[in-house]
């Protein structure tokens, strides 16, 4: 993310959060935190407690954020932010707490004739291949509630749609057949599927390498009658190392009436 | 395969189908957005410089990174010659591992004076909540802490780290764990190290056994267990005959730049062994000491005799102090006298050659100019000496705070021309603003005399850097020179090669 990136994100997550915007200039911005944004990422608990038990004016925190700091031309003081930061990196966390579950729905022009809109869930996964080295894949499976159809990159589907949150005026949306959480369970198993076809020579090397290191260490041990601890020890991090291990997580989904 | 799998989302979900309160699409989008910013997409290359806008690493600092984590699998000593920058590297790895989820934990061992350096560069240039070890602080609480090894090794702090899970040990000035008999070597064996970085810029100092020590921590068994290693290389101490195939084991867990690979253009090392003839009446004094042993049993032990004159080549002042204590062991009157005209001897000496010669390269250099002595005393004689011929001098010693060292570098460069170190100031401190190095006296131990030269030979420096060793005829520091060329030759054996150190292989 270049500085540029970073400053468009800014913007868009603290007017997203209704924190309001006060100062803005091309490399920075000066945003005034709403209670709830003050809490999760100003870290002073014990000022939110003191002033609820003793009811007193609540002062939310403003907070300068310099997102290009090269190219400041401004007097400006503030927290200078980039990709890697530990204050973005929060930002981010707090993005994907208040960005998992969604409801939209598709946008009518108000001279359509009236529509059905069919039900969708739409998940979006991201699955971590682990040994001593790492590897992530996203995927994006959505499902049909009625028919229980599924489609590949729902993602870069649906945010080709016009969406809207609330049911538009026209719009007669069914009710699901299939129960989300029942579609969940297929799309797991989708995912699973997908990974067992997966070319998985990573998990071989893993092995060849964990058990050449164990026939160091054997080797090293070889003539001690009552191996230590450190044997263990080392044996212990030689598994926790080249353990192979595959994560599968959901990002965020939702429900989804499309035409 | 077993997939893991947290059921946390569907619970949230389950609940958002009840209560109807559901997220904004646009934070939706943001999120998708930031996980694909993020992903990690491949096995291999490194991830951390795109989160480090602020830290342009140098290509062969890159290529560590890389290589320990891709071919050496996260275990291997780090290795560059002093000033490359062996924290960048471990920053770089330790980043990469916490990027890709591999490592939560870290426990950073270094030496006492380093810990605050460690925590600044790890917290400013890696964006890594480093937090220095306090006695209170809870080590659950701290995911990456610093500490000294002195503190580590120690009750209780040693149990509550071995309670602790972490999967990635750092260890700088690795070569403290030479000797496997220590404490601190114990303590390290018996640390779970599922990564783990050592740093030395001198795996060898005196033999090659500290190398199989310090790989048999990281990695038992790589070079044998200690009888197959002893049959396989040490038909003679400093002889091996199969030199290529234990360097071929050894680069297999130890990645080495040497300045010369880096690709930078580094200025260059100009030493000159300058021999000094002692005075005649120092000549005389030194010509006593073997005497010593026949006059009484206190002074037989070859140690002690060496060790008197050693400091005799340095100053009277060390070797004063020495022999009054150890005449205080002396019982009959024959002895008691010959140390006491001995000492009177010593004390009446007026010139000290090595000190006029110390003088001399300093008027010539007309620049700043960093003496290195192993004694405290000597250290204290040079700055009277040097006051005497109106050059104004500093100290410094590692045992100094962090802001003491800092005032006293300040002072060296903007009022003194003369710095006077002993030993101990030898790590930690950059002072590539001078180019002139004076190795007063001789360590025993060429890595030092690397430390000390590393100093100032480093990234930064402008000049061609001038090192002076001096060296008095005829005395013991000849043989240390030869002594020092021998491990010397041990090192390049084993390891590679080394950056001038000595000037012997042009004079010899």
């Amino acid at each position: 993310m270049f500085p540029k990136q970073v400053h468009r994100y800014l913007k868009d997550f603290f007017q997203e959060t209704d924190c309001q915007v006060i100062e803005e200039g091309e490399q920075y911005l000066t945003v005034q935190l709403t209670i709830d944004m003050d809490k999760r990422i100003m870290n002073r608990p014990f000022y939110w407690k003191y002033i609820e038990s003793t009811n007193g004016v609540p002062s939310p925190s403003q907070l300068t954020l310099i997102s290009d700091q090269n190219n400041l031309k401004d007097d400006v003081k503030g927290e200078v932010i980039h990709f890697g930061s530990y204050r973005l990196n929060q930002l981010f966390e707090v993005t994907k707490e208040l960005g998992a579950y969604v409801q939209m729905f598709e946008r009518l022009s108000i001279y359509d004739d009236p529509s059905i809109l069919t039900p969708y869930l739409g998940v979006n996964y991201k699955v971590s291949y682990f040994s001593d080295k790492t590897k992530e894949t996203l995927y994006s499976l959505g499902i049909n509630l009625m028919t229980g159809k599924i489609i590949e990159d729902f993602h870069d589907i649906v945010t080709q749609i016009d969406l809207v949150s609330d049911v538009p005026q026209k719009a007669i949306p069914l009710q699901y057949i299939i129960k989300p959480v029942r579609a969940i369970n297929r799309l797991d198993a989708v995912i699973q599927h997908t990974i067992q076809l997966d070319d998985h020579t990573w998990i071989e090397e893993a092995k060849k390498r964990w058990k050449r290191d164990q026939r160091v260490l054997e080797y090293f041990y070889q003539d001690t009658e009552e191996k230590p601890d450190c044997y263990e020890i080392e044996a212990k991090a030689l598994e926790e190392r080249y353990n192979a291990k595959v994560k599968m997580e959901i990002i965020n989904g939702g429900l989804f009436y499309l035409k | 395969m077993m997939i893991e799998r947290s059921p946390d989302w569907e619970e949230g979900f389950a609940e958002r189908l009840e209560q109807h309160n559901w997220d904004s699409w646009t934070l939706y989008n943001m999120c998708y957005e930031i996980e694909k910013a993020n992903l990690i997409t491949e096995f291999t290359g490194l991830q951390s410089p795109k989160y480090l806008p602020n830290l342009t690493p140098l290509p062969h600092q890159l290529d560590v990174a890389q290589t320990v984590i891709e071919k050496m699998n996260g275990k291997a000593i780090l290795a560059d010659e002093v000033g490359l920058g062996k924290t960048i590297e471990a920053g770089l790895i330790l980043k990469e591992y916490l990027i890709r989820g591999l490592v939560k934990k870290a426990l950073i061992l270094s030496p006492a004076s380093l810990i605050n350096q460690w925590a600044e560069e790890l917290n400013n240039k890696f964006y890594i909540p480093a937090t220095p070890y306090k006695k209170r602080c809870s080590l659950e609480h701290i995911d990456i802490v610093i500490m000294s090894m002195d503190t580590a090794k120690k009750s209780p702090h040693r149990e509550l780290i071995y309670d602790q899970d972490y999967d990635m040990i750092i260890i700088d000035e690795a070569h403290k764990l030479k000797n496997h008999k220590t404490k601190i070597y114990e303590f390290v064996q018996s640390l779970k190290k599922k990564f783990c970085l050592l740093l030395t810029a001198t795996p060898i100092q005196n033999d090659v056994f500290e190398l199989f020590y310090l790989i048999s921590l990281l990695k038992p068994g790589h070079l044998g267990n200690f009888d197959v290693f002893q049959r396989a290389f040490s038909a003679s101490k400093h002889n091996f005959e199969n030199d290529e195939f234990l360097k071929e084991l050894v680069n297999q867990v130890m990645v080495r730049n040497r300045r010369q690979d880096t690709g930078i253009e580094w200025t260059n090392r100009c030493v000159q062994n300058i021999l000094v003839h002692f005075t005649k009446e120092e000549r005389e004094v030194y010509e006593m000491f073997p005497q010593l042993r026949d006059v009484s049993s206190v002074f037989s032990e070859t140690f002690s005799m060496i060790t008197l004159q050693k400091e005799m080549c340095s100053s009277k002042e060390a070797c004063s102090l020495t022999l009054e204590n150890m005449s205080q062991n002396c019982s009959d009157e024959d002895s008691i006298q010959f140390v006491k005209e001995m000492m009177e001897k010593l004390m009446s000496l007026e010139i000290n050659a090595k000190a006029e010669k110390a003088y001399e390269i300093i008027s010539k250099a007309n620049d700043k100019v960093i003496i290195f002595t192993e004694y405290r005393a000597s250290q204290i004689y040079l700055q009277w000496f040097l006051h005497t011929k109106g050059i104004k001098s500093v100290l410094f010693n590692g045992k100094f705070s962090k802001s003491k060292r800092d005032y006293m570098k300040r002072l060296f460069q903007e009022q003194a021309q003369v710095l006077i170190a002993t030993e101990a100031g030898g790590e930690g401190i950059n002072l590539q603003f001078c180019h002139h190095v004076i190795n007063y006296d001789l360590p025993w131990n060429p890595m030092k005399l690397e430390q000390r030269i590393g100093r100032v030979h480093r990234l930064g420096q402008e000049h061609d850097v001038q090192i002076y060793n001096l060296v008095i005829v005829d005395t013991i520091e000849q043989n240390i020179l030869d002594l020092l060329q021998t491990k010397i030759d041990v090192f390049e054996k084993a390891v590679g090669e080394l950056d001038e150190i000595l000037a012997l292989k042009k004079s010899m």
